[in-house]
């Protein structure tokens, strides 16, 4: 009972990163129906960015709130700047410019902080660990029927929820959320009815950026450090919850995240062959299994039109 | 002053030029139809005035020139279109269609305007919380009017409403505009490719073929010309 519910929690607090950057893909695939293959870099970057303000001695609050300012800049720049203008003339562009922007801030993230995995006192960090938005002493955690469950796993899943909850009322009750999700149904009846279309997409970007980085912070801070490698798996995570919730549905992406966190962990838990190795295959035959049974994702709308 | 003067009007898509210097009015309160064949440029035209397209020429709106406008500052000045083939938002339910309607307008009255529309077609207020995607065809012709209309338009833009709807329900939606025109002094440019009905609730009517206005009058003078009468009335 204690290792299962230890196993559930973890998977829980792995599946909140991938659910968030998932989130960040759907806002952005809703909005131009493009999958950002950036979407895992530009949180990497502005978990940089974090770590940088963690330097020069600022608290983590703000440390977090100039790494989303940096994250939303990047992410709208992105879309004026290098999605939008080849974006009229084909989808595929746009696949490649994100896959080069994907290289960009990778290749940038680089030369400003170098390949080392950071904090590291070797090159100077005056931090000891990555700041972490919750505590996260050996001793910051609390016993349920035996299981150390840490704060920092209650905190990073409950901030997912907050978030998750926050957008649902940003989309249902607001008045930019509608003009996103008209643009996201049909963008030419959206600007006959008025709505800047442009900005609702660079809002869209930005915002999907910002709250990649809130994953990037939230999964530099369970693993303590930062790397130029950090997001790699976690995106290829993050666009399998996407896909497997389909990729129109910010409720599917979270409940598709959280999913996939608590699926690997039990797998590699129970099943002794599976293992650490293994772990990621197991999530990925379930998504097969998934989207042969129901191809628009668990909670997609497959597109039907009557004409 | 018109409401609205259009004059060497050219738009087209790419190199091809489909409008060649056309020109028309609308006078307020009036209802102008606009008939032509397939490919014309009616669609153009309508494109062209809500700024959908490039454009040149003149395109004057209660006295300002609105040809450079975007499209969100045409909606904003009163001009309204309902699209071809409907163009509703299929994702989102008929009530936040009409939501995304008023999108333009920062007034306090936008409930009050969805229960009249809710008022002058019953159907979609059965239908309120169902997606529009779902709704038969004239419903969702009838939503494209009422959305059109949240934004409170001085002139509204019609892109051949009776495309794939039965001649009963063309009938009744035609009905609807022409008491809206009686009784609100709404302003109606619409275009057609069936002109039997149209006919039936214009004041004005123009003929385009290839770009260009090549005949106008009353619809009554135009039924009247025995040329006009075969190629666009078919008796």
């Amino acid at each position: 009972m204690a290792l299962f519910l230890q196993r559930l929690v973890d998977g829980l607090s792995s599946g909140s990163v991938y659910a968030l950057i998932a989130l960040g893909l759907v806002i952005i695939y809703r909005g131009t129906g493009h999958l950002n293959f950036a979407q895992g870099e530009m949180a990497l970057f502005s978990a940089y960015v974090v770590y940088q303000m963690g330097e020069w001695g600022l608290p983590i609050g703000f440390a977090l709130m100039i790494g989303l300012a940096v994250g939303f800049v990047i992410g709208a720049v992105a879309e004026v700047g290098l999605v939008r203008p080849v974006s009229k003339k084909s989808p595929f562009a746009v696949f490649i410019v994100t896959i080069g922007l994907f290289q960009l801030l990778n290749w940038l993230a680089g030369a400003i902080w170098g390949d080392q995995v950071l904090p590291n006192s070797g090159v100077g960090s005056e931090q000891q660990q990555y700041p972490s938005l919750f505590p996260d002493a050996p001793e910051d955690f609390v016993k349920v029927f035996g299981a150390a469950i840490r704060y920092q796993s209650i905190g990073v899943f409950g901030l997912t929820m907050v978030i998750t909850g926050l957008l649902f009322l940003l989309f249902n009750k607001t008045k930019f959320g509608l003009a996103m999700r008209a643009v996201a149904s049909n963008t030419e009846s959206a600007k006959l009815v008025g709505i800047r279309v442009n900005t609702v997409l660079m809002v869209s970007w930005g915002l999907a950026a910002a709250i990649g980085t809130i994953g990037g912070v939230v999964f530099a801070g369970i693993n303590n450090s930062v790397s130029l490698g950090l997001m790699f798996t976690v995106f290829i995570y993050g666009s399998a919850a996407a896909t497997l919730g389909g990729f129109d549905s910010p409720g599917g992406a979270v409940i598709a995240g959280l999913m996939i966190g608590v699926i690997e962990g039990m797998a590699a838990g129970y099943i002794g062959f599976i293992g650490q190795e293994m772990k990621l295959a197991v999530a990925f035959i379930v998504i097969l299994v998934v989207l042969m049974v129901k191809p628009s994702g668990l909670f997609g709308t497959a597109k039907v039109e009557r004409v | 002053m018109s409401l609205l003067s259009v004059s060497q009007l050219r738009a087209g898509y790419g190199p091809i030029n489909v409008l060649h210097d056309l020109a028309l009015t609308v006078e307020a309160g009036e209802i102008v139809v606009m008939l032509g064949a397939n490919g014309a440029g009616k669609t153009t035209t309508m494109r062209a005035i809500s700024g959908m397209l490039g454009r040149s020429g003149d395109v004057v709106f209660e006295g300002t020139n609105i040809s450079k406008a975007t499209p969100d500052a045409i909606v904003r000045a009163g001009v309204a279109q309902v699209p071809q083939g409907r163009g509703t938002f299929p994702e989102l339910n008929v009530e936040d269609n009409l939501r995304a309607g008023a999108y333009v307008r920062k007034d306090g009255e936008i409930d009050a305007d969805i229960d009249r529309w809710f008022d002058v077609f019953p159907r979609l207020q059965e239908r309120r919380a169902q997606r529009a995607g779902s709704l038969s065809g004239g419903e969702q012709q009838m939503l494209a009017v009422a959305r059109a209309l949240m934004s409170r338009p001085k002139l509204l833009l019609c892109d051949e409403p009776s495309l794939g709807l039965a001649p009963l329900i063309t009938q009744e939606l035609f009905a609807v505009i022409e008491r809206l025109n009686r009784e609100t002094g709404l302003s109606v440019l619409l275009v057609e490719q069936n002109a039997n009905l149209a006919m039936q609730i214009a004041h004005r009517v123009y003929l385009i073929e290839t770009g260009r206005i090549v005949a106008t009058g009353s619809a009554d003078e135009l039924s009247a010309d025995d040329s006009i009468r075969k190629a666009y009335l078919g008796f």
